[in-house]
């Protein structure tokens, strides 16, 4: 039995590397996170010759500075992992940017396959490649490929296997002479770290000293040590007298002197092209005037395509989990108490029911998504919002999740995975449920007409979105120059050329994102589902009570009244009984018990049980008041508990009851998607805890002060 | 008639070797010209009297070898047409450098000097037309190597043309200041001079491509007025304006 291979697959952003992967691996993946941080881990098995491969695919980097946390967990997992062989993609449209990379990867040291991908592109534009040069030059073997017709993958894992046979090149190979002055300085350097470093077999000598050079933050951190650190920063002085720059201005240059000389060498070019297709595209999207309109309208259409055509699906769905509780509920007798039943219809399926429901938002919007990002959009759209973006401390990206908010939290956390900064995500993060959601609106549809005149209706509604967004952008500020303070982000950004999306790729983005879902985020909405069902269930009315609105029940039934009056004074004590039953159940004590947090805000025990159900879905807020008010199966438009909160509250306590579910706990369901997206419960608790904290003190302000200046009571 | 003239092509060779041994050594001994032109050194001093017959060299045997000032003028001429020979073998036929050699020594004793003449003046001019110039010389090399000519003439015909206006348009003289990157307008080409500070934005940009000495052009400003669009090794990159505040450039 050979040993296994494991294969590391490298590459620039927009290199294909991603459809490469899918070649060689084909539906053998897996996906998970890196531990600690919120970058993807993706891997994959296939077999060739009868040998088992393993193939990782690493983030897509343009560099292998710990620059960001992309880079240091590829840089991590060649350096510390030590892959049989590492592939290095490349977009040989785009040679001299991509290599860059590659003469990182040589200087690592491992055995190295280079692929130029997309190599149908470049003839086209009429370069012809010496393979066989550019080989000599970087040492390793060069496969041609084509990725979206799944050209040249065969040659690629013979290539593979013959590189995992070919013991790795001696450490120190002297890849890039980066002149006189640097080298002396580089000899100085290894052979302090020779002297006072233990790690040196583990990462080679001469790639420590560059890296130091370099001024890597995690290499720094890495060796540590007084003596090599004094020398580091002498040679760095003296380089910088000596070159007049930088050293790492100086190896940079390096590297590219290198590659351009290797290009000059072994590409031809029958003429420059200065104006491709995608350069003509770019002149109209990205237009001084046209710009952004076509970004407002696109954006239109993905919110439209995510909404409007996931609405009726999300309907269907909807109604089949009905249907199939209903089902279940008929095989117990009519009238049942049986808790069996209602842990299974109102628990499990209707928690089931909660999680698909989001499914065709979620498959529709990573459809848009997919679109945008591969056919190079996405960075269009980056360029066009960031100076917006930017000015509330966010990257030009964070603009796409911020709108689908409006939509759906959860979809649009999961938006957030286009950005590729990890500070930069968890900000928007935690600030998209402050973009008021589709499912407070009925929250407001019921609450406005309530305690509003007509002509108030639509200022209203529009102060409520406006104070989202005010307060979305405030704590995007506010959490930059706290928590995430630093040094902004940089957003020298590739605008890739414009390409085709291919269907394939579309799809399994889509699939992947869906599953993905469904998988992590799925379990925990399952499992808060039942919770939830479980406090406004337990501990059921005491047998007194219970006993008593039995007899009443039936005496009513005895009584001598004709059939429409009957079954109506049998649904009011129906009624009554749920209102009973909540509000002896877990979730009314905790309702009842919060009343000294809730008073200052103006809401009485039953407001506060009906939060709690509002944590299950937003809107079911509005089934708990019809339930604590008796009067049954109530939606948004039902004017008999309109009338019965206009009795019950004034308009000041309706106008909190929104601003409180506008910006509180956002529901389980963005929870647990934090909590998937972040990698961490402890965001997805800040979150929780942080926005019902920040909910509490502004009702608590408007409350009292409204109170005392005497507006709306 | 000019001196050169009077000599066989044997004699401009020695000619030729002792310009060039002077130029590197100052002095000429026989035994170096010997070695140079892989001759033996009786057919040296035979060479070297014949010369000196002709008043183009002062030679006393055991004594060191100079030209006089007609002999050097002679044999800066013969060095003369052998440079733009191979020049012209070099730059504009793409021939190797030793082949080149190998010709342009043959070929330099019979070329008339008008003929040399219009050779300078053709390289001169392929270099200077925008009709030619490198991008002409490389499609040339291309149909060499593919048998074949290329089928883009228009796009390259244009692109040329757009080269030419976009020279003019700017004034059509190089100016040699110092600017920022931040400063270009849309369509302006510039020459990276110095990247400035050591912040992670400037180390990103260096790794991107934009290295001292690398040719970028400003291709367009967002809508908003930030970020900047760049072309830089044949892609576009986009930075903020904050962010290329330490890229200091001279505009082309």
């Amino acid at each position: 039995m050979k040993s296994k291979i494991t294969v590391a697959l490298a590459g620039n952003p927009n290199s294909g590397k991603t459809t490469i992967f899918n070649n060689l691996t084909g539906a053998r993946q897996h996906v998970g996170n890196y531990p600690g941080v919120t970058v993807e881990k993706k891997e994959g098995f296939c077999e060739y010759e009868g040998r088992e491969i393993r193939i990782v695919d690493l983030p897509g980097t343009y560099s292998l500075t710990a620059y960001s946390a992309e880079e240091l967990v590829a840089r991590n997992f060649i350096v510390d992992e030590k892959p049989n062989v590492v592939v290095d993609i490349i977009d040989s449209s785009n040679l001299e940017r991509n290599l860059y990379l590659a003469v990182q990867l040589m200087e690592i040291g491992l055995p190295l396959v280079l692929v130029f991908n997309m190599s149908d592109e470049v003839r086209e534009r009429g370069y012809e490649f010496d393979i066989e040069r550019f080989s000599q030059f970087f040492n390793a073997p060069v496969v041609k490929t084509v990725g979206h017709k799944g050209e040249g993958m065969d040659e690629l894992m013979e290539k593979i296997i013959a590189a995992a046979s070919r013991r790795g090149e001696s450490r120190d190979q002297l890849v890039v002479n980066y002149g006189a002055e640097v080298e002396e300085e580089i000899k100085k350097i290894m052979s302090m770290l020779k002297e006072h470093f233990r790690m040196t077999d583990r990462y080679g000598t001469r790639w420590l000293a560059l890296k130091l050079l370099e001024n890597d933050r995690d290499v720094w951190e890495k060796v540590n040590s007084g003596e090599i650190n004094g020398q580091v920063e002498k040679s760095a002085a003296r380089i910088e007298k000596m070159l007049g720059e930088h050293p790492e201005t100086v190896i940079a240059g390096g590297r590219y002197g290198f590659i351009s000389g290797a290009c000059q060498e072994a590409v031809r070019s029958t003429i420059e092209i200065r104006h491709t297709i995608s350069d003509r595209i770019d002149s109209v999207i990205t237009n001084r005037i046209l710009g952004i309109p076509i970004f407002l309208g696109l954006m239109y259409l993905v919110f439209a395509l995510t909404f409007t055509l996931g609405d009726p699906p999300m309907g269907w769905i909807e109604g089949l989990f009905k249907w199939f509780g209903d089902v279940v509920r008929g095989w117990w007798p009519e009238g049942s108490g049986s808790l069996i039943r209602s842990l299974l219809v109102d628990g499990i399926i209707g928690g089931a029911g909660g999680v698909i429901v989001f499914l065709p938002n979620i498959l529709l919007l990573f459809f848009a998504i997919a679109i945008l990002e591969d056919s190079g959009y996405m960075a269009r759209a980056a360029f066009i919002m960031d100076r917006l973006m930017h000015k509330i401390g966010l990257h030009g990206k964070s603009f796409i999740p911020m709108l689908v908010g409006f939509g759906c939290s959860v979809p649009a956390i999961m938006a957030t995975r286009t950005l590729e900064n990890g500070r930069d995500r968890l900000v928007t993060m935690l600030v998209v449920p402050l973009m008021s959601c589709g499912a407070r609106l009925p929250i407001y549809a019921l609450i406005i007409p309530a305690f509003f005149p007509q002509v108030w209706h639509a200022p209203m509604l529009w102060i409520i979105y406006v104070i989202g967004i005010l307060l979305a952008i405030l704590s995007a500020k506010v959490l930059r120059s706290t928590i995430f303070r630093g040094e902004s982000i940089p957003f020298v950004m590739e605008l890739p050329p414009y390409r085709m999306p291919t269907f394939r790729g579309v799809l399994t983005h889509m699939w992947q994102r869906g599953w993905l879902y469904l998988k992590k985020a799925g379990t925990i909405i399952l499992s808060i589902s039942i919770l939830l069902w479980a406090m406004t269930t337990f501990p059921g009315l005491p047998d007194e009570d219970s006993g008593r609105f039995e007899k009443e029940k039936q005496s009513v039934q005895t009584s001598m009244v004709d059939e429409k009056e009957r079954s109506a004074r049998i649904a009011a004590i129906d009624d009554a009984r749920k209102e009973a039953e909540l509000r002896t159940s877990i979730a009314g004590r905790i309702g009842h018990a919060l009343e000294p947090v809730l008073k200052p805000m103006g809401f009485d025990w039953k407001i506060g049980t009906a939060l709690i159900g509002a944590f299950a879905a937003k809107e079911v807020f509005v089934a708990q008041m019809g339930i604590v008010y008796s009067v049954g199966e109530a939606d948004e438009g039902s004017k008999t508990l309109r009338e019965k909160l206009k009795d019950s509250y004034s308009s000041l306590v309706g106008f909190c009851i929104m601003l409180f579910c506008l910006i509180s706990a956002p529901c389980m369901a963005t929870i647990a998607i934090t909590r998937r997206e972040s990698n961490s419960w402890g965001w997805a608790l800040f979150q929780l805890a942080g926005l019902t904290v920040l909910a509490w003190v502004i009702t608590v302000i408007i409350y009292q002060t409204g109170s005392m200046l005497g507006i709306g009571i | 008639m000019t001196a050169s003239e009077t000599l066989t092509a044997s004699l401009e060779d020695y000619m030729e070797a002792i310009f060039h041994i002077i130029a590197e050594k100052h002095a000429v001994k026989p035994r170096d010209i010997a070695r140079r032109l892989k001759v033996s050194y009786a057919s040296v001093t035979g060479a070297l009297r014949s010369l000196a017959d002709k008043k183009m060299i002062n030679y006393t045997p055991y004594d060191l070898i100079t030209l006089t000032e007609t002999g050097e003028a002679a044999a800066k001429d013969v060095v003369r047409r052998h440079e733009v020979l191979k020049d012209f073998f070099v730059e504009v036929l793409g021939v190797r450098d030793a082949d080149a050699d190998n010709a342009a020594c043959r070929m330099e004793h019979s070329i008339p000097k008008v003929l040399v003449d219009r050779f300078v003046k053709f390289v001169e001019f392929v270099e200077t037309c925008p009709r030619g110039g490198d991008k002409w010389i490389k499609g040339f090399m291309y149909q060499c190597d593919n048998k074949g000519p290329q089928e883009n003439c228009e796009k390259c015909i244009s692109t040329c043309l757009d080269e030419v206006r976009g020279h003019m348009r700017r004034g059509g003289a190089k100016t040699m200041e110092t600017s920022k990157l931040k400063d270009l307008k849309p369509g302006q080409k510039c020459k990276v001079l110095k990247v400035r500070g050591r912040s992670e934005a400037n180390r990103r940009v260096l790794e991107m491509g934009v290295t001292p000495g690398s040719v970028i052009e400003l291709e367009r400003v967002a809508p908003l007025g930030d970020p900047i669009d760049i072309k830089v090794k044949g892609y576009h990159l986009s930075l903020r304006k904050d962010e290329a505040e330490g890229i200091d450039v001279e505009i082309i």
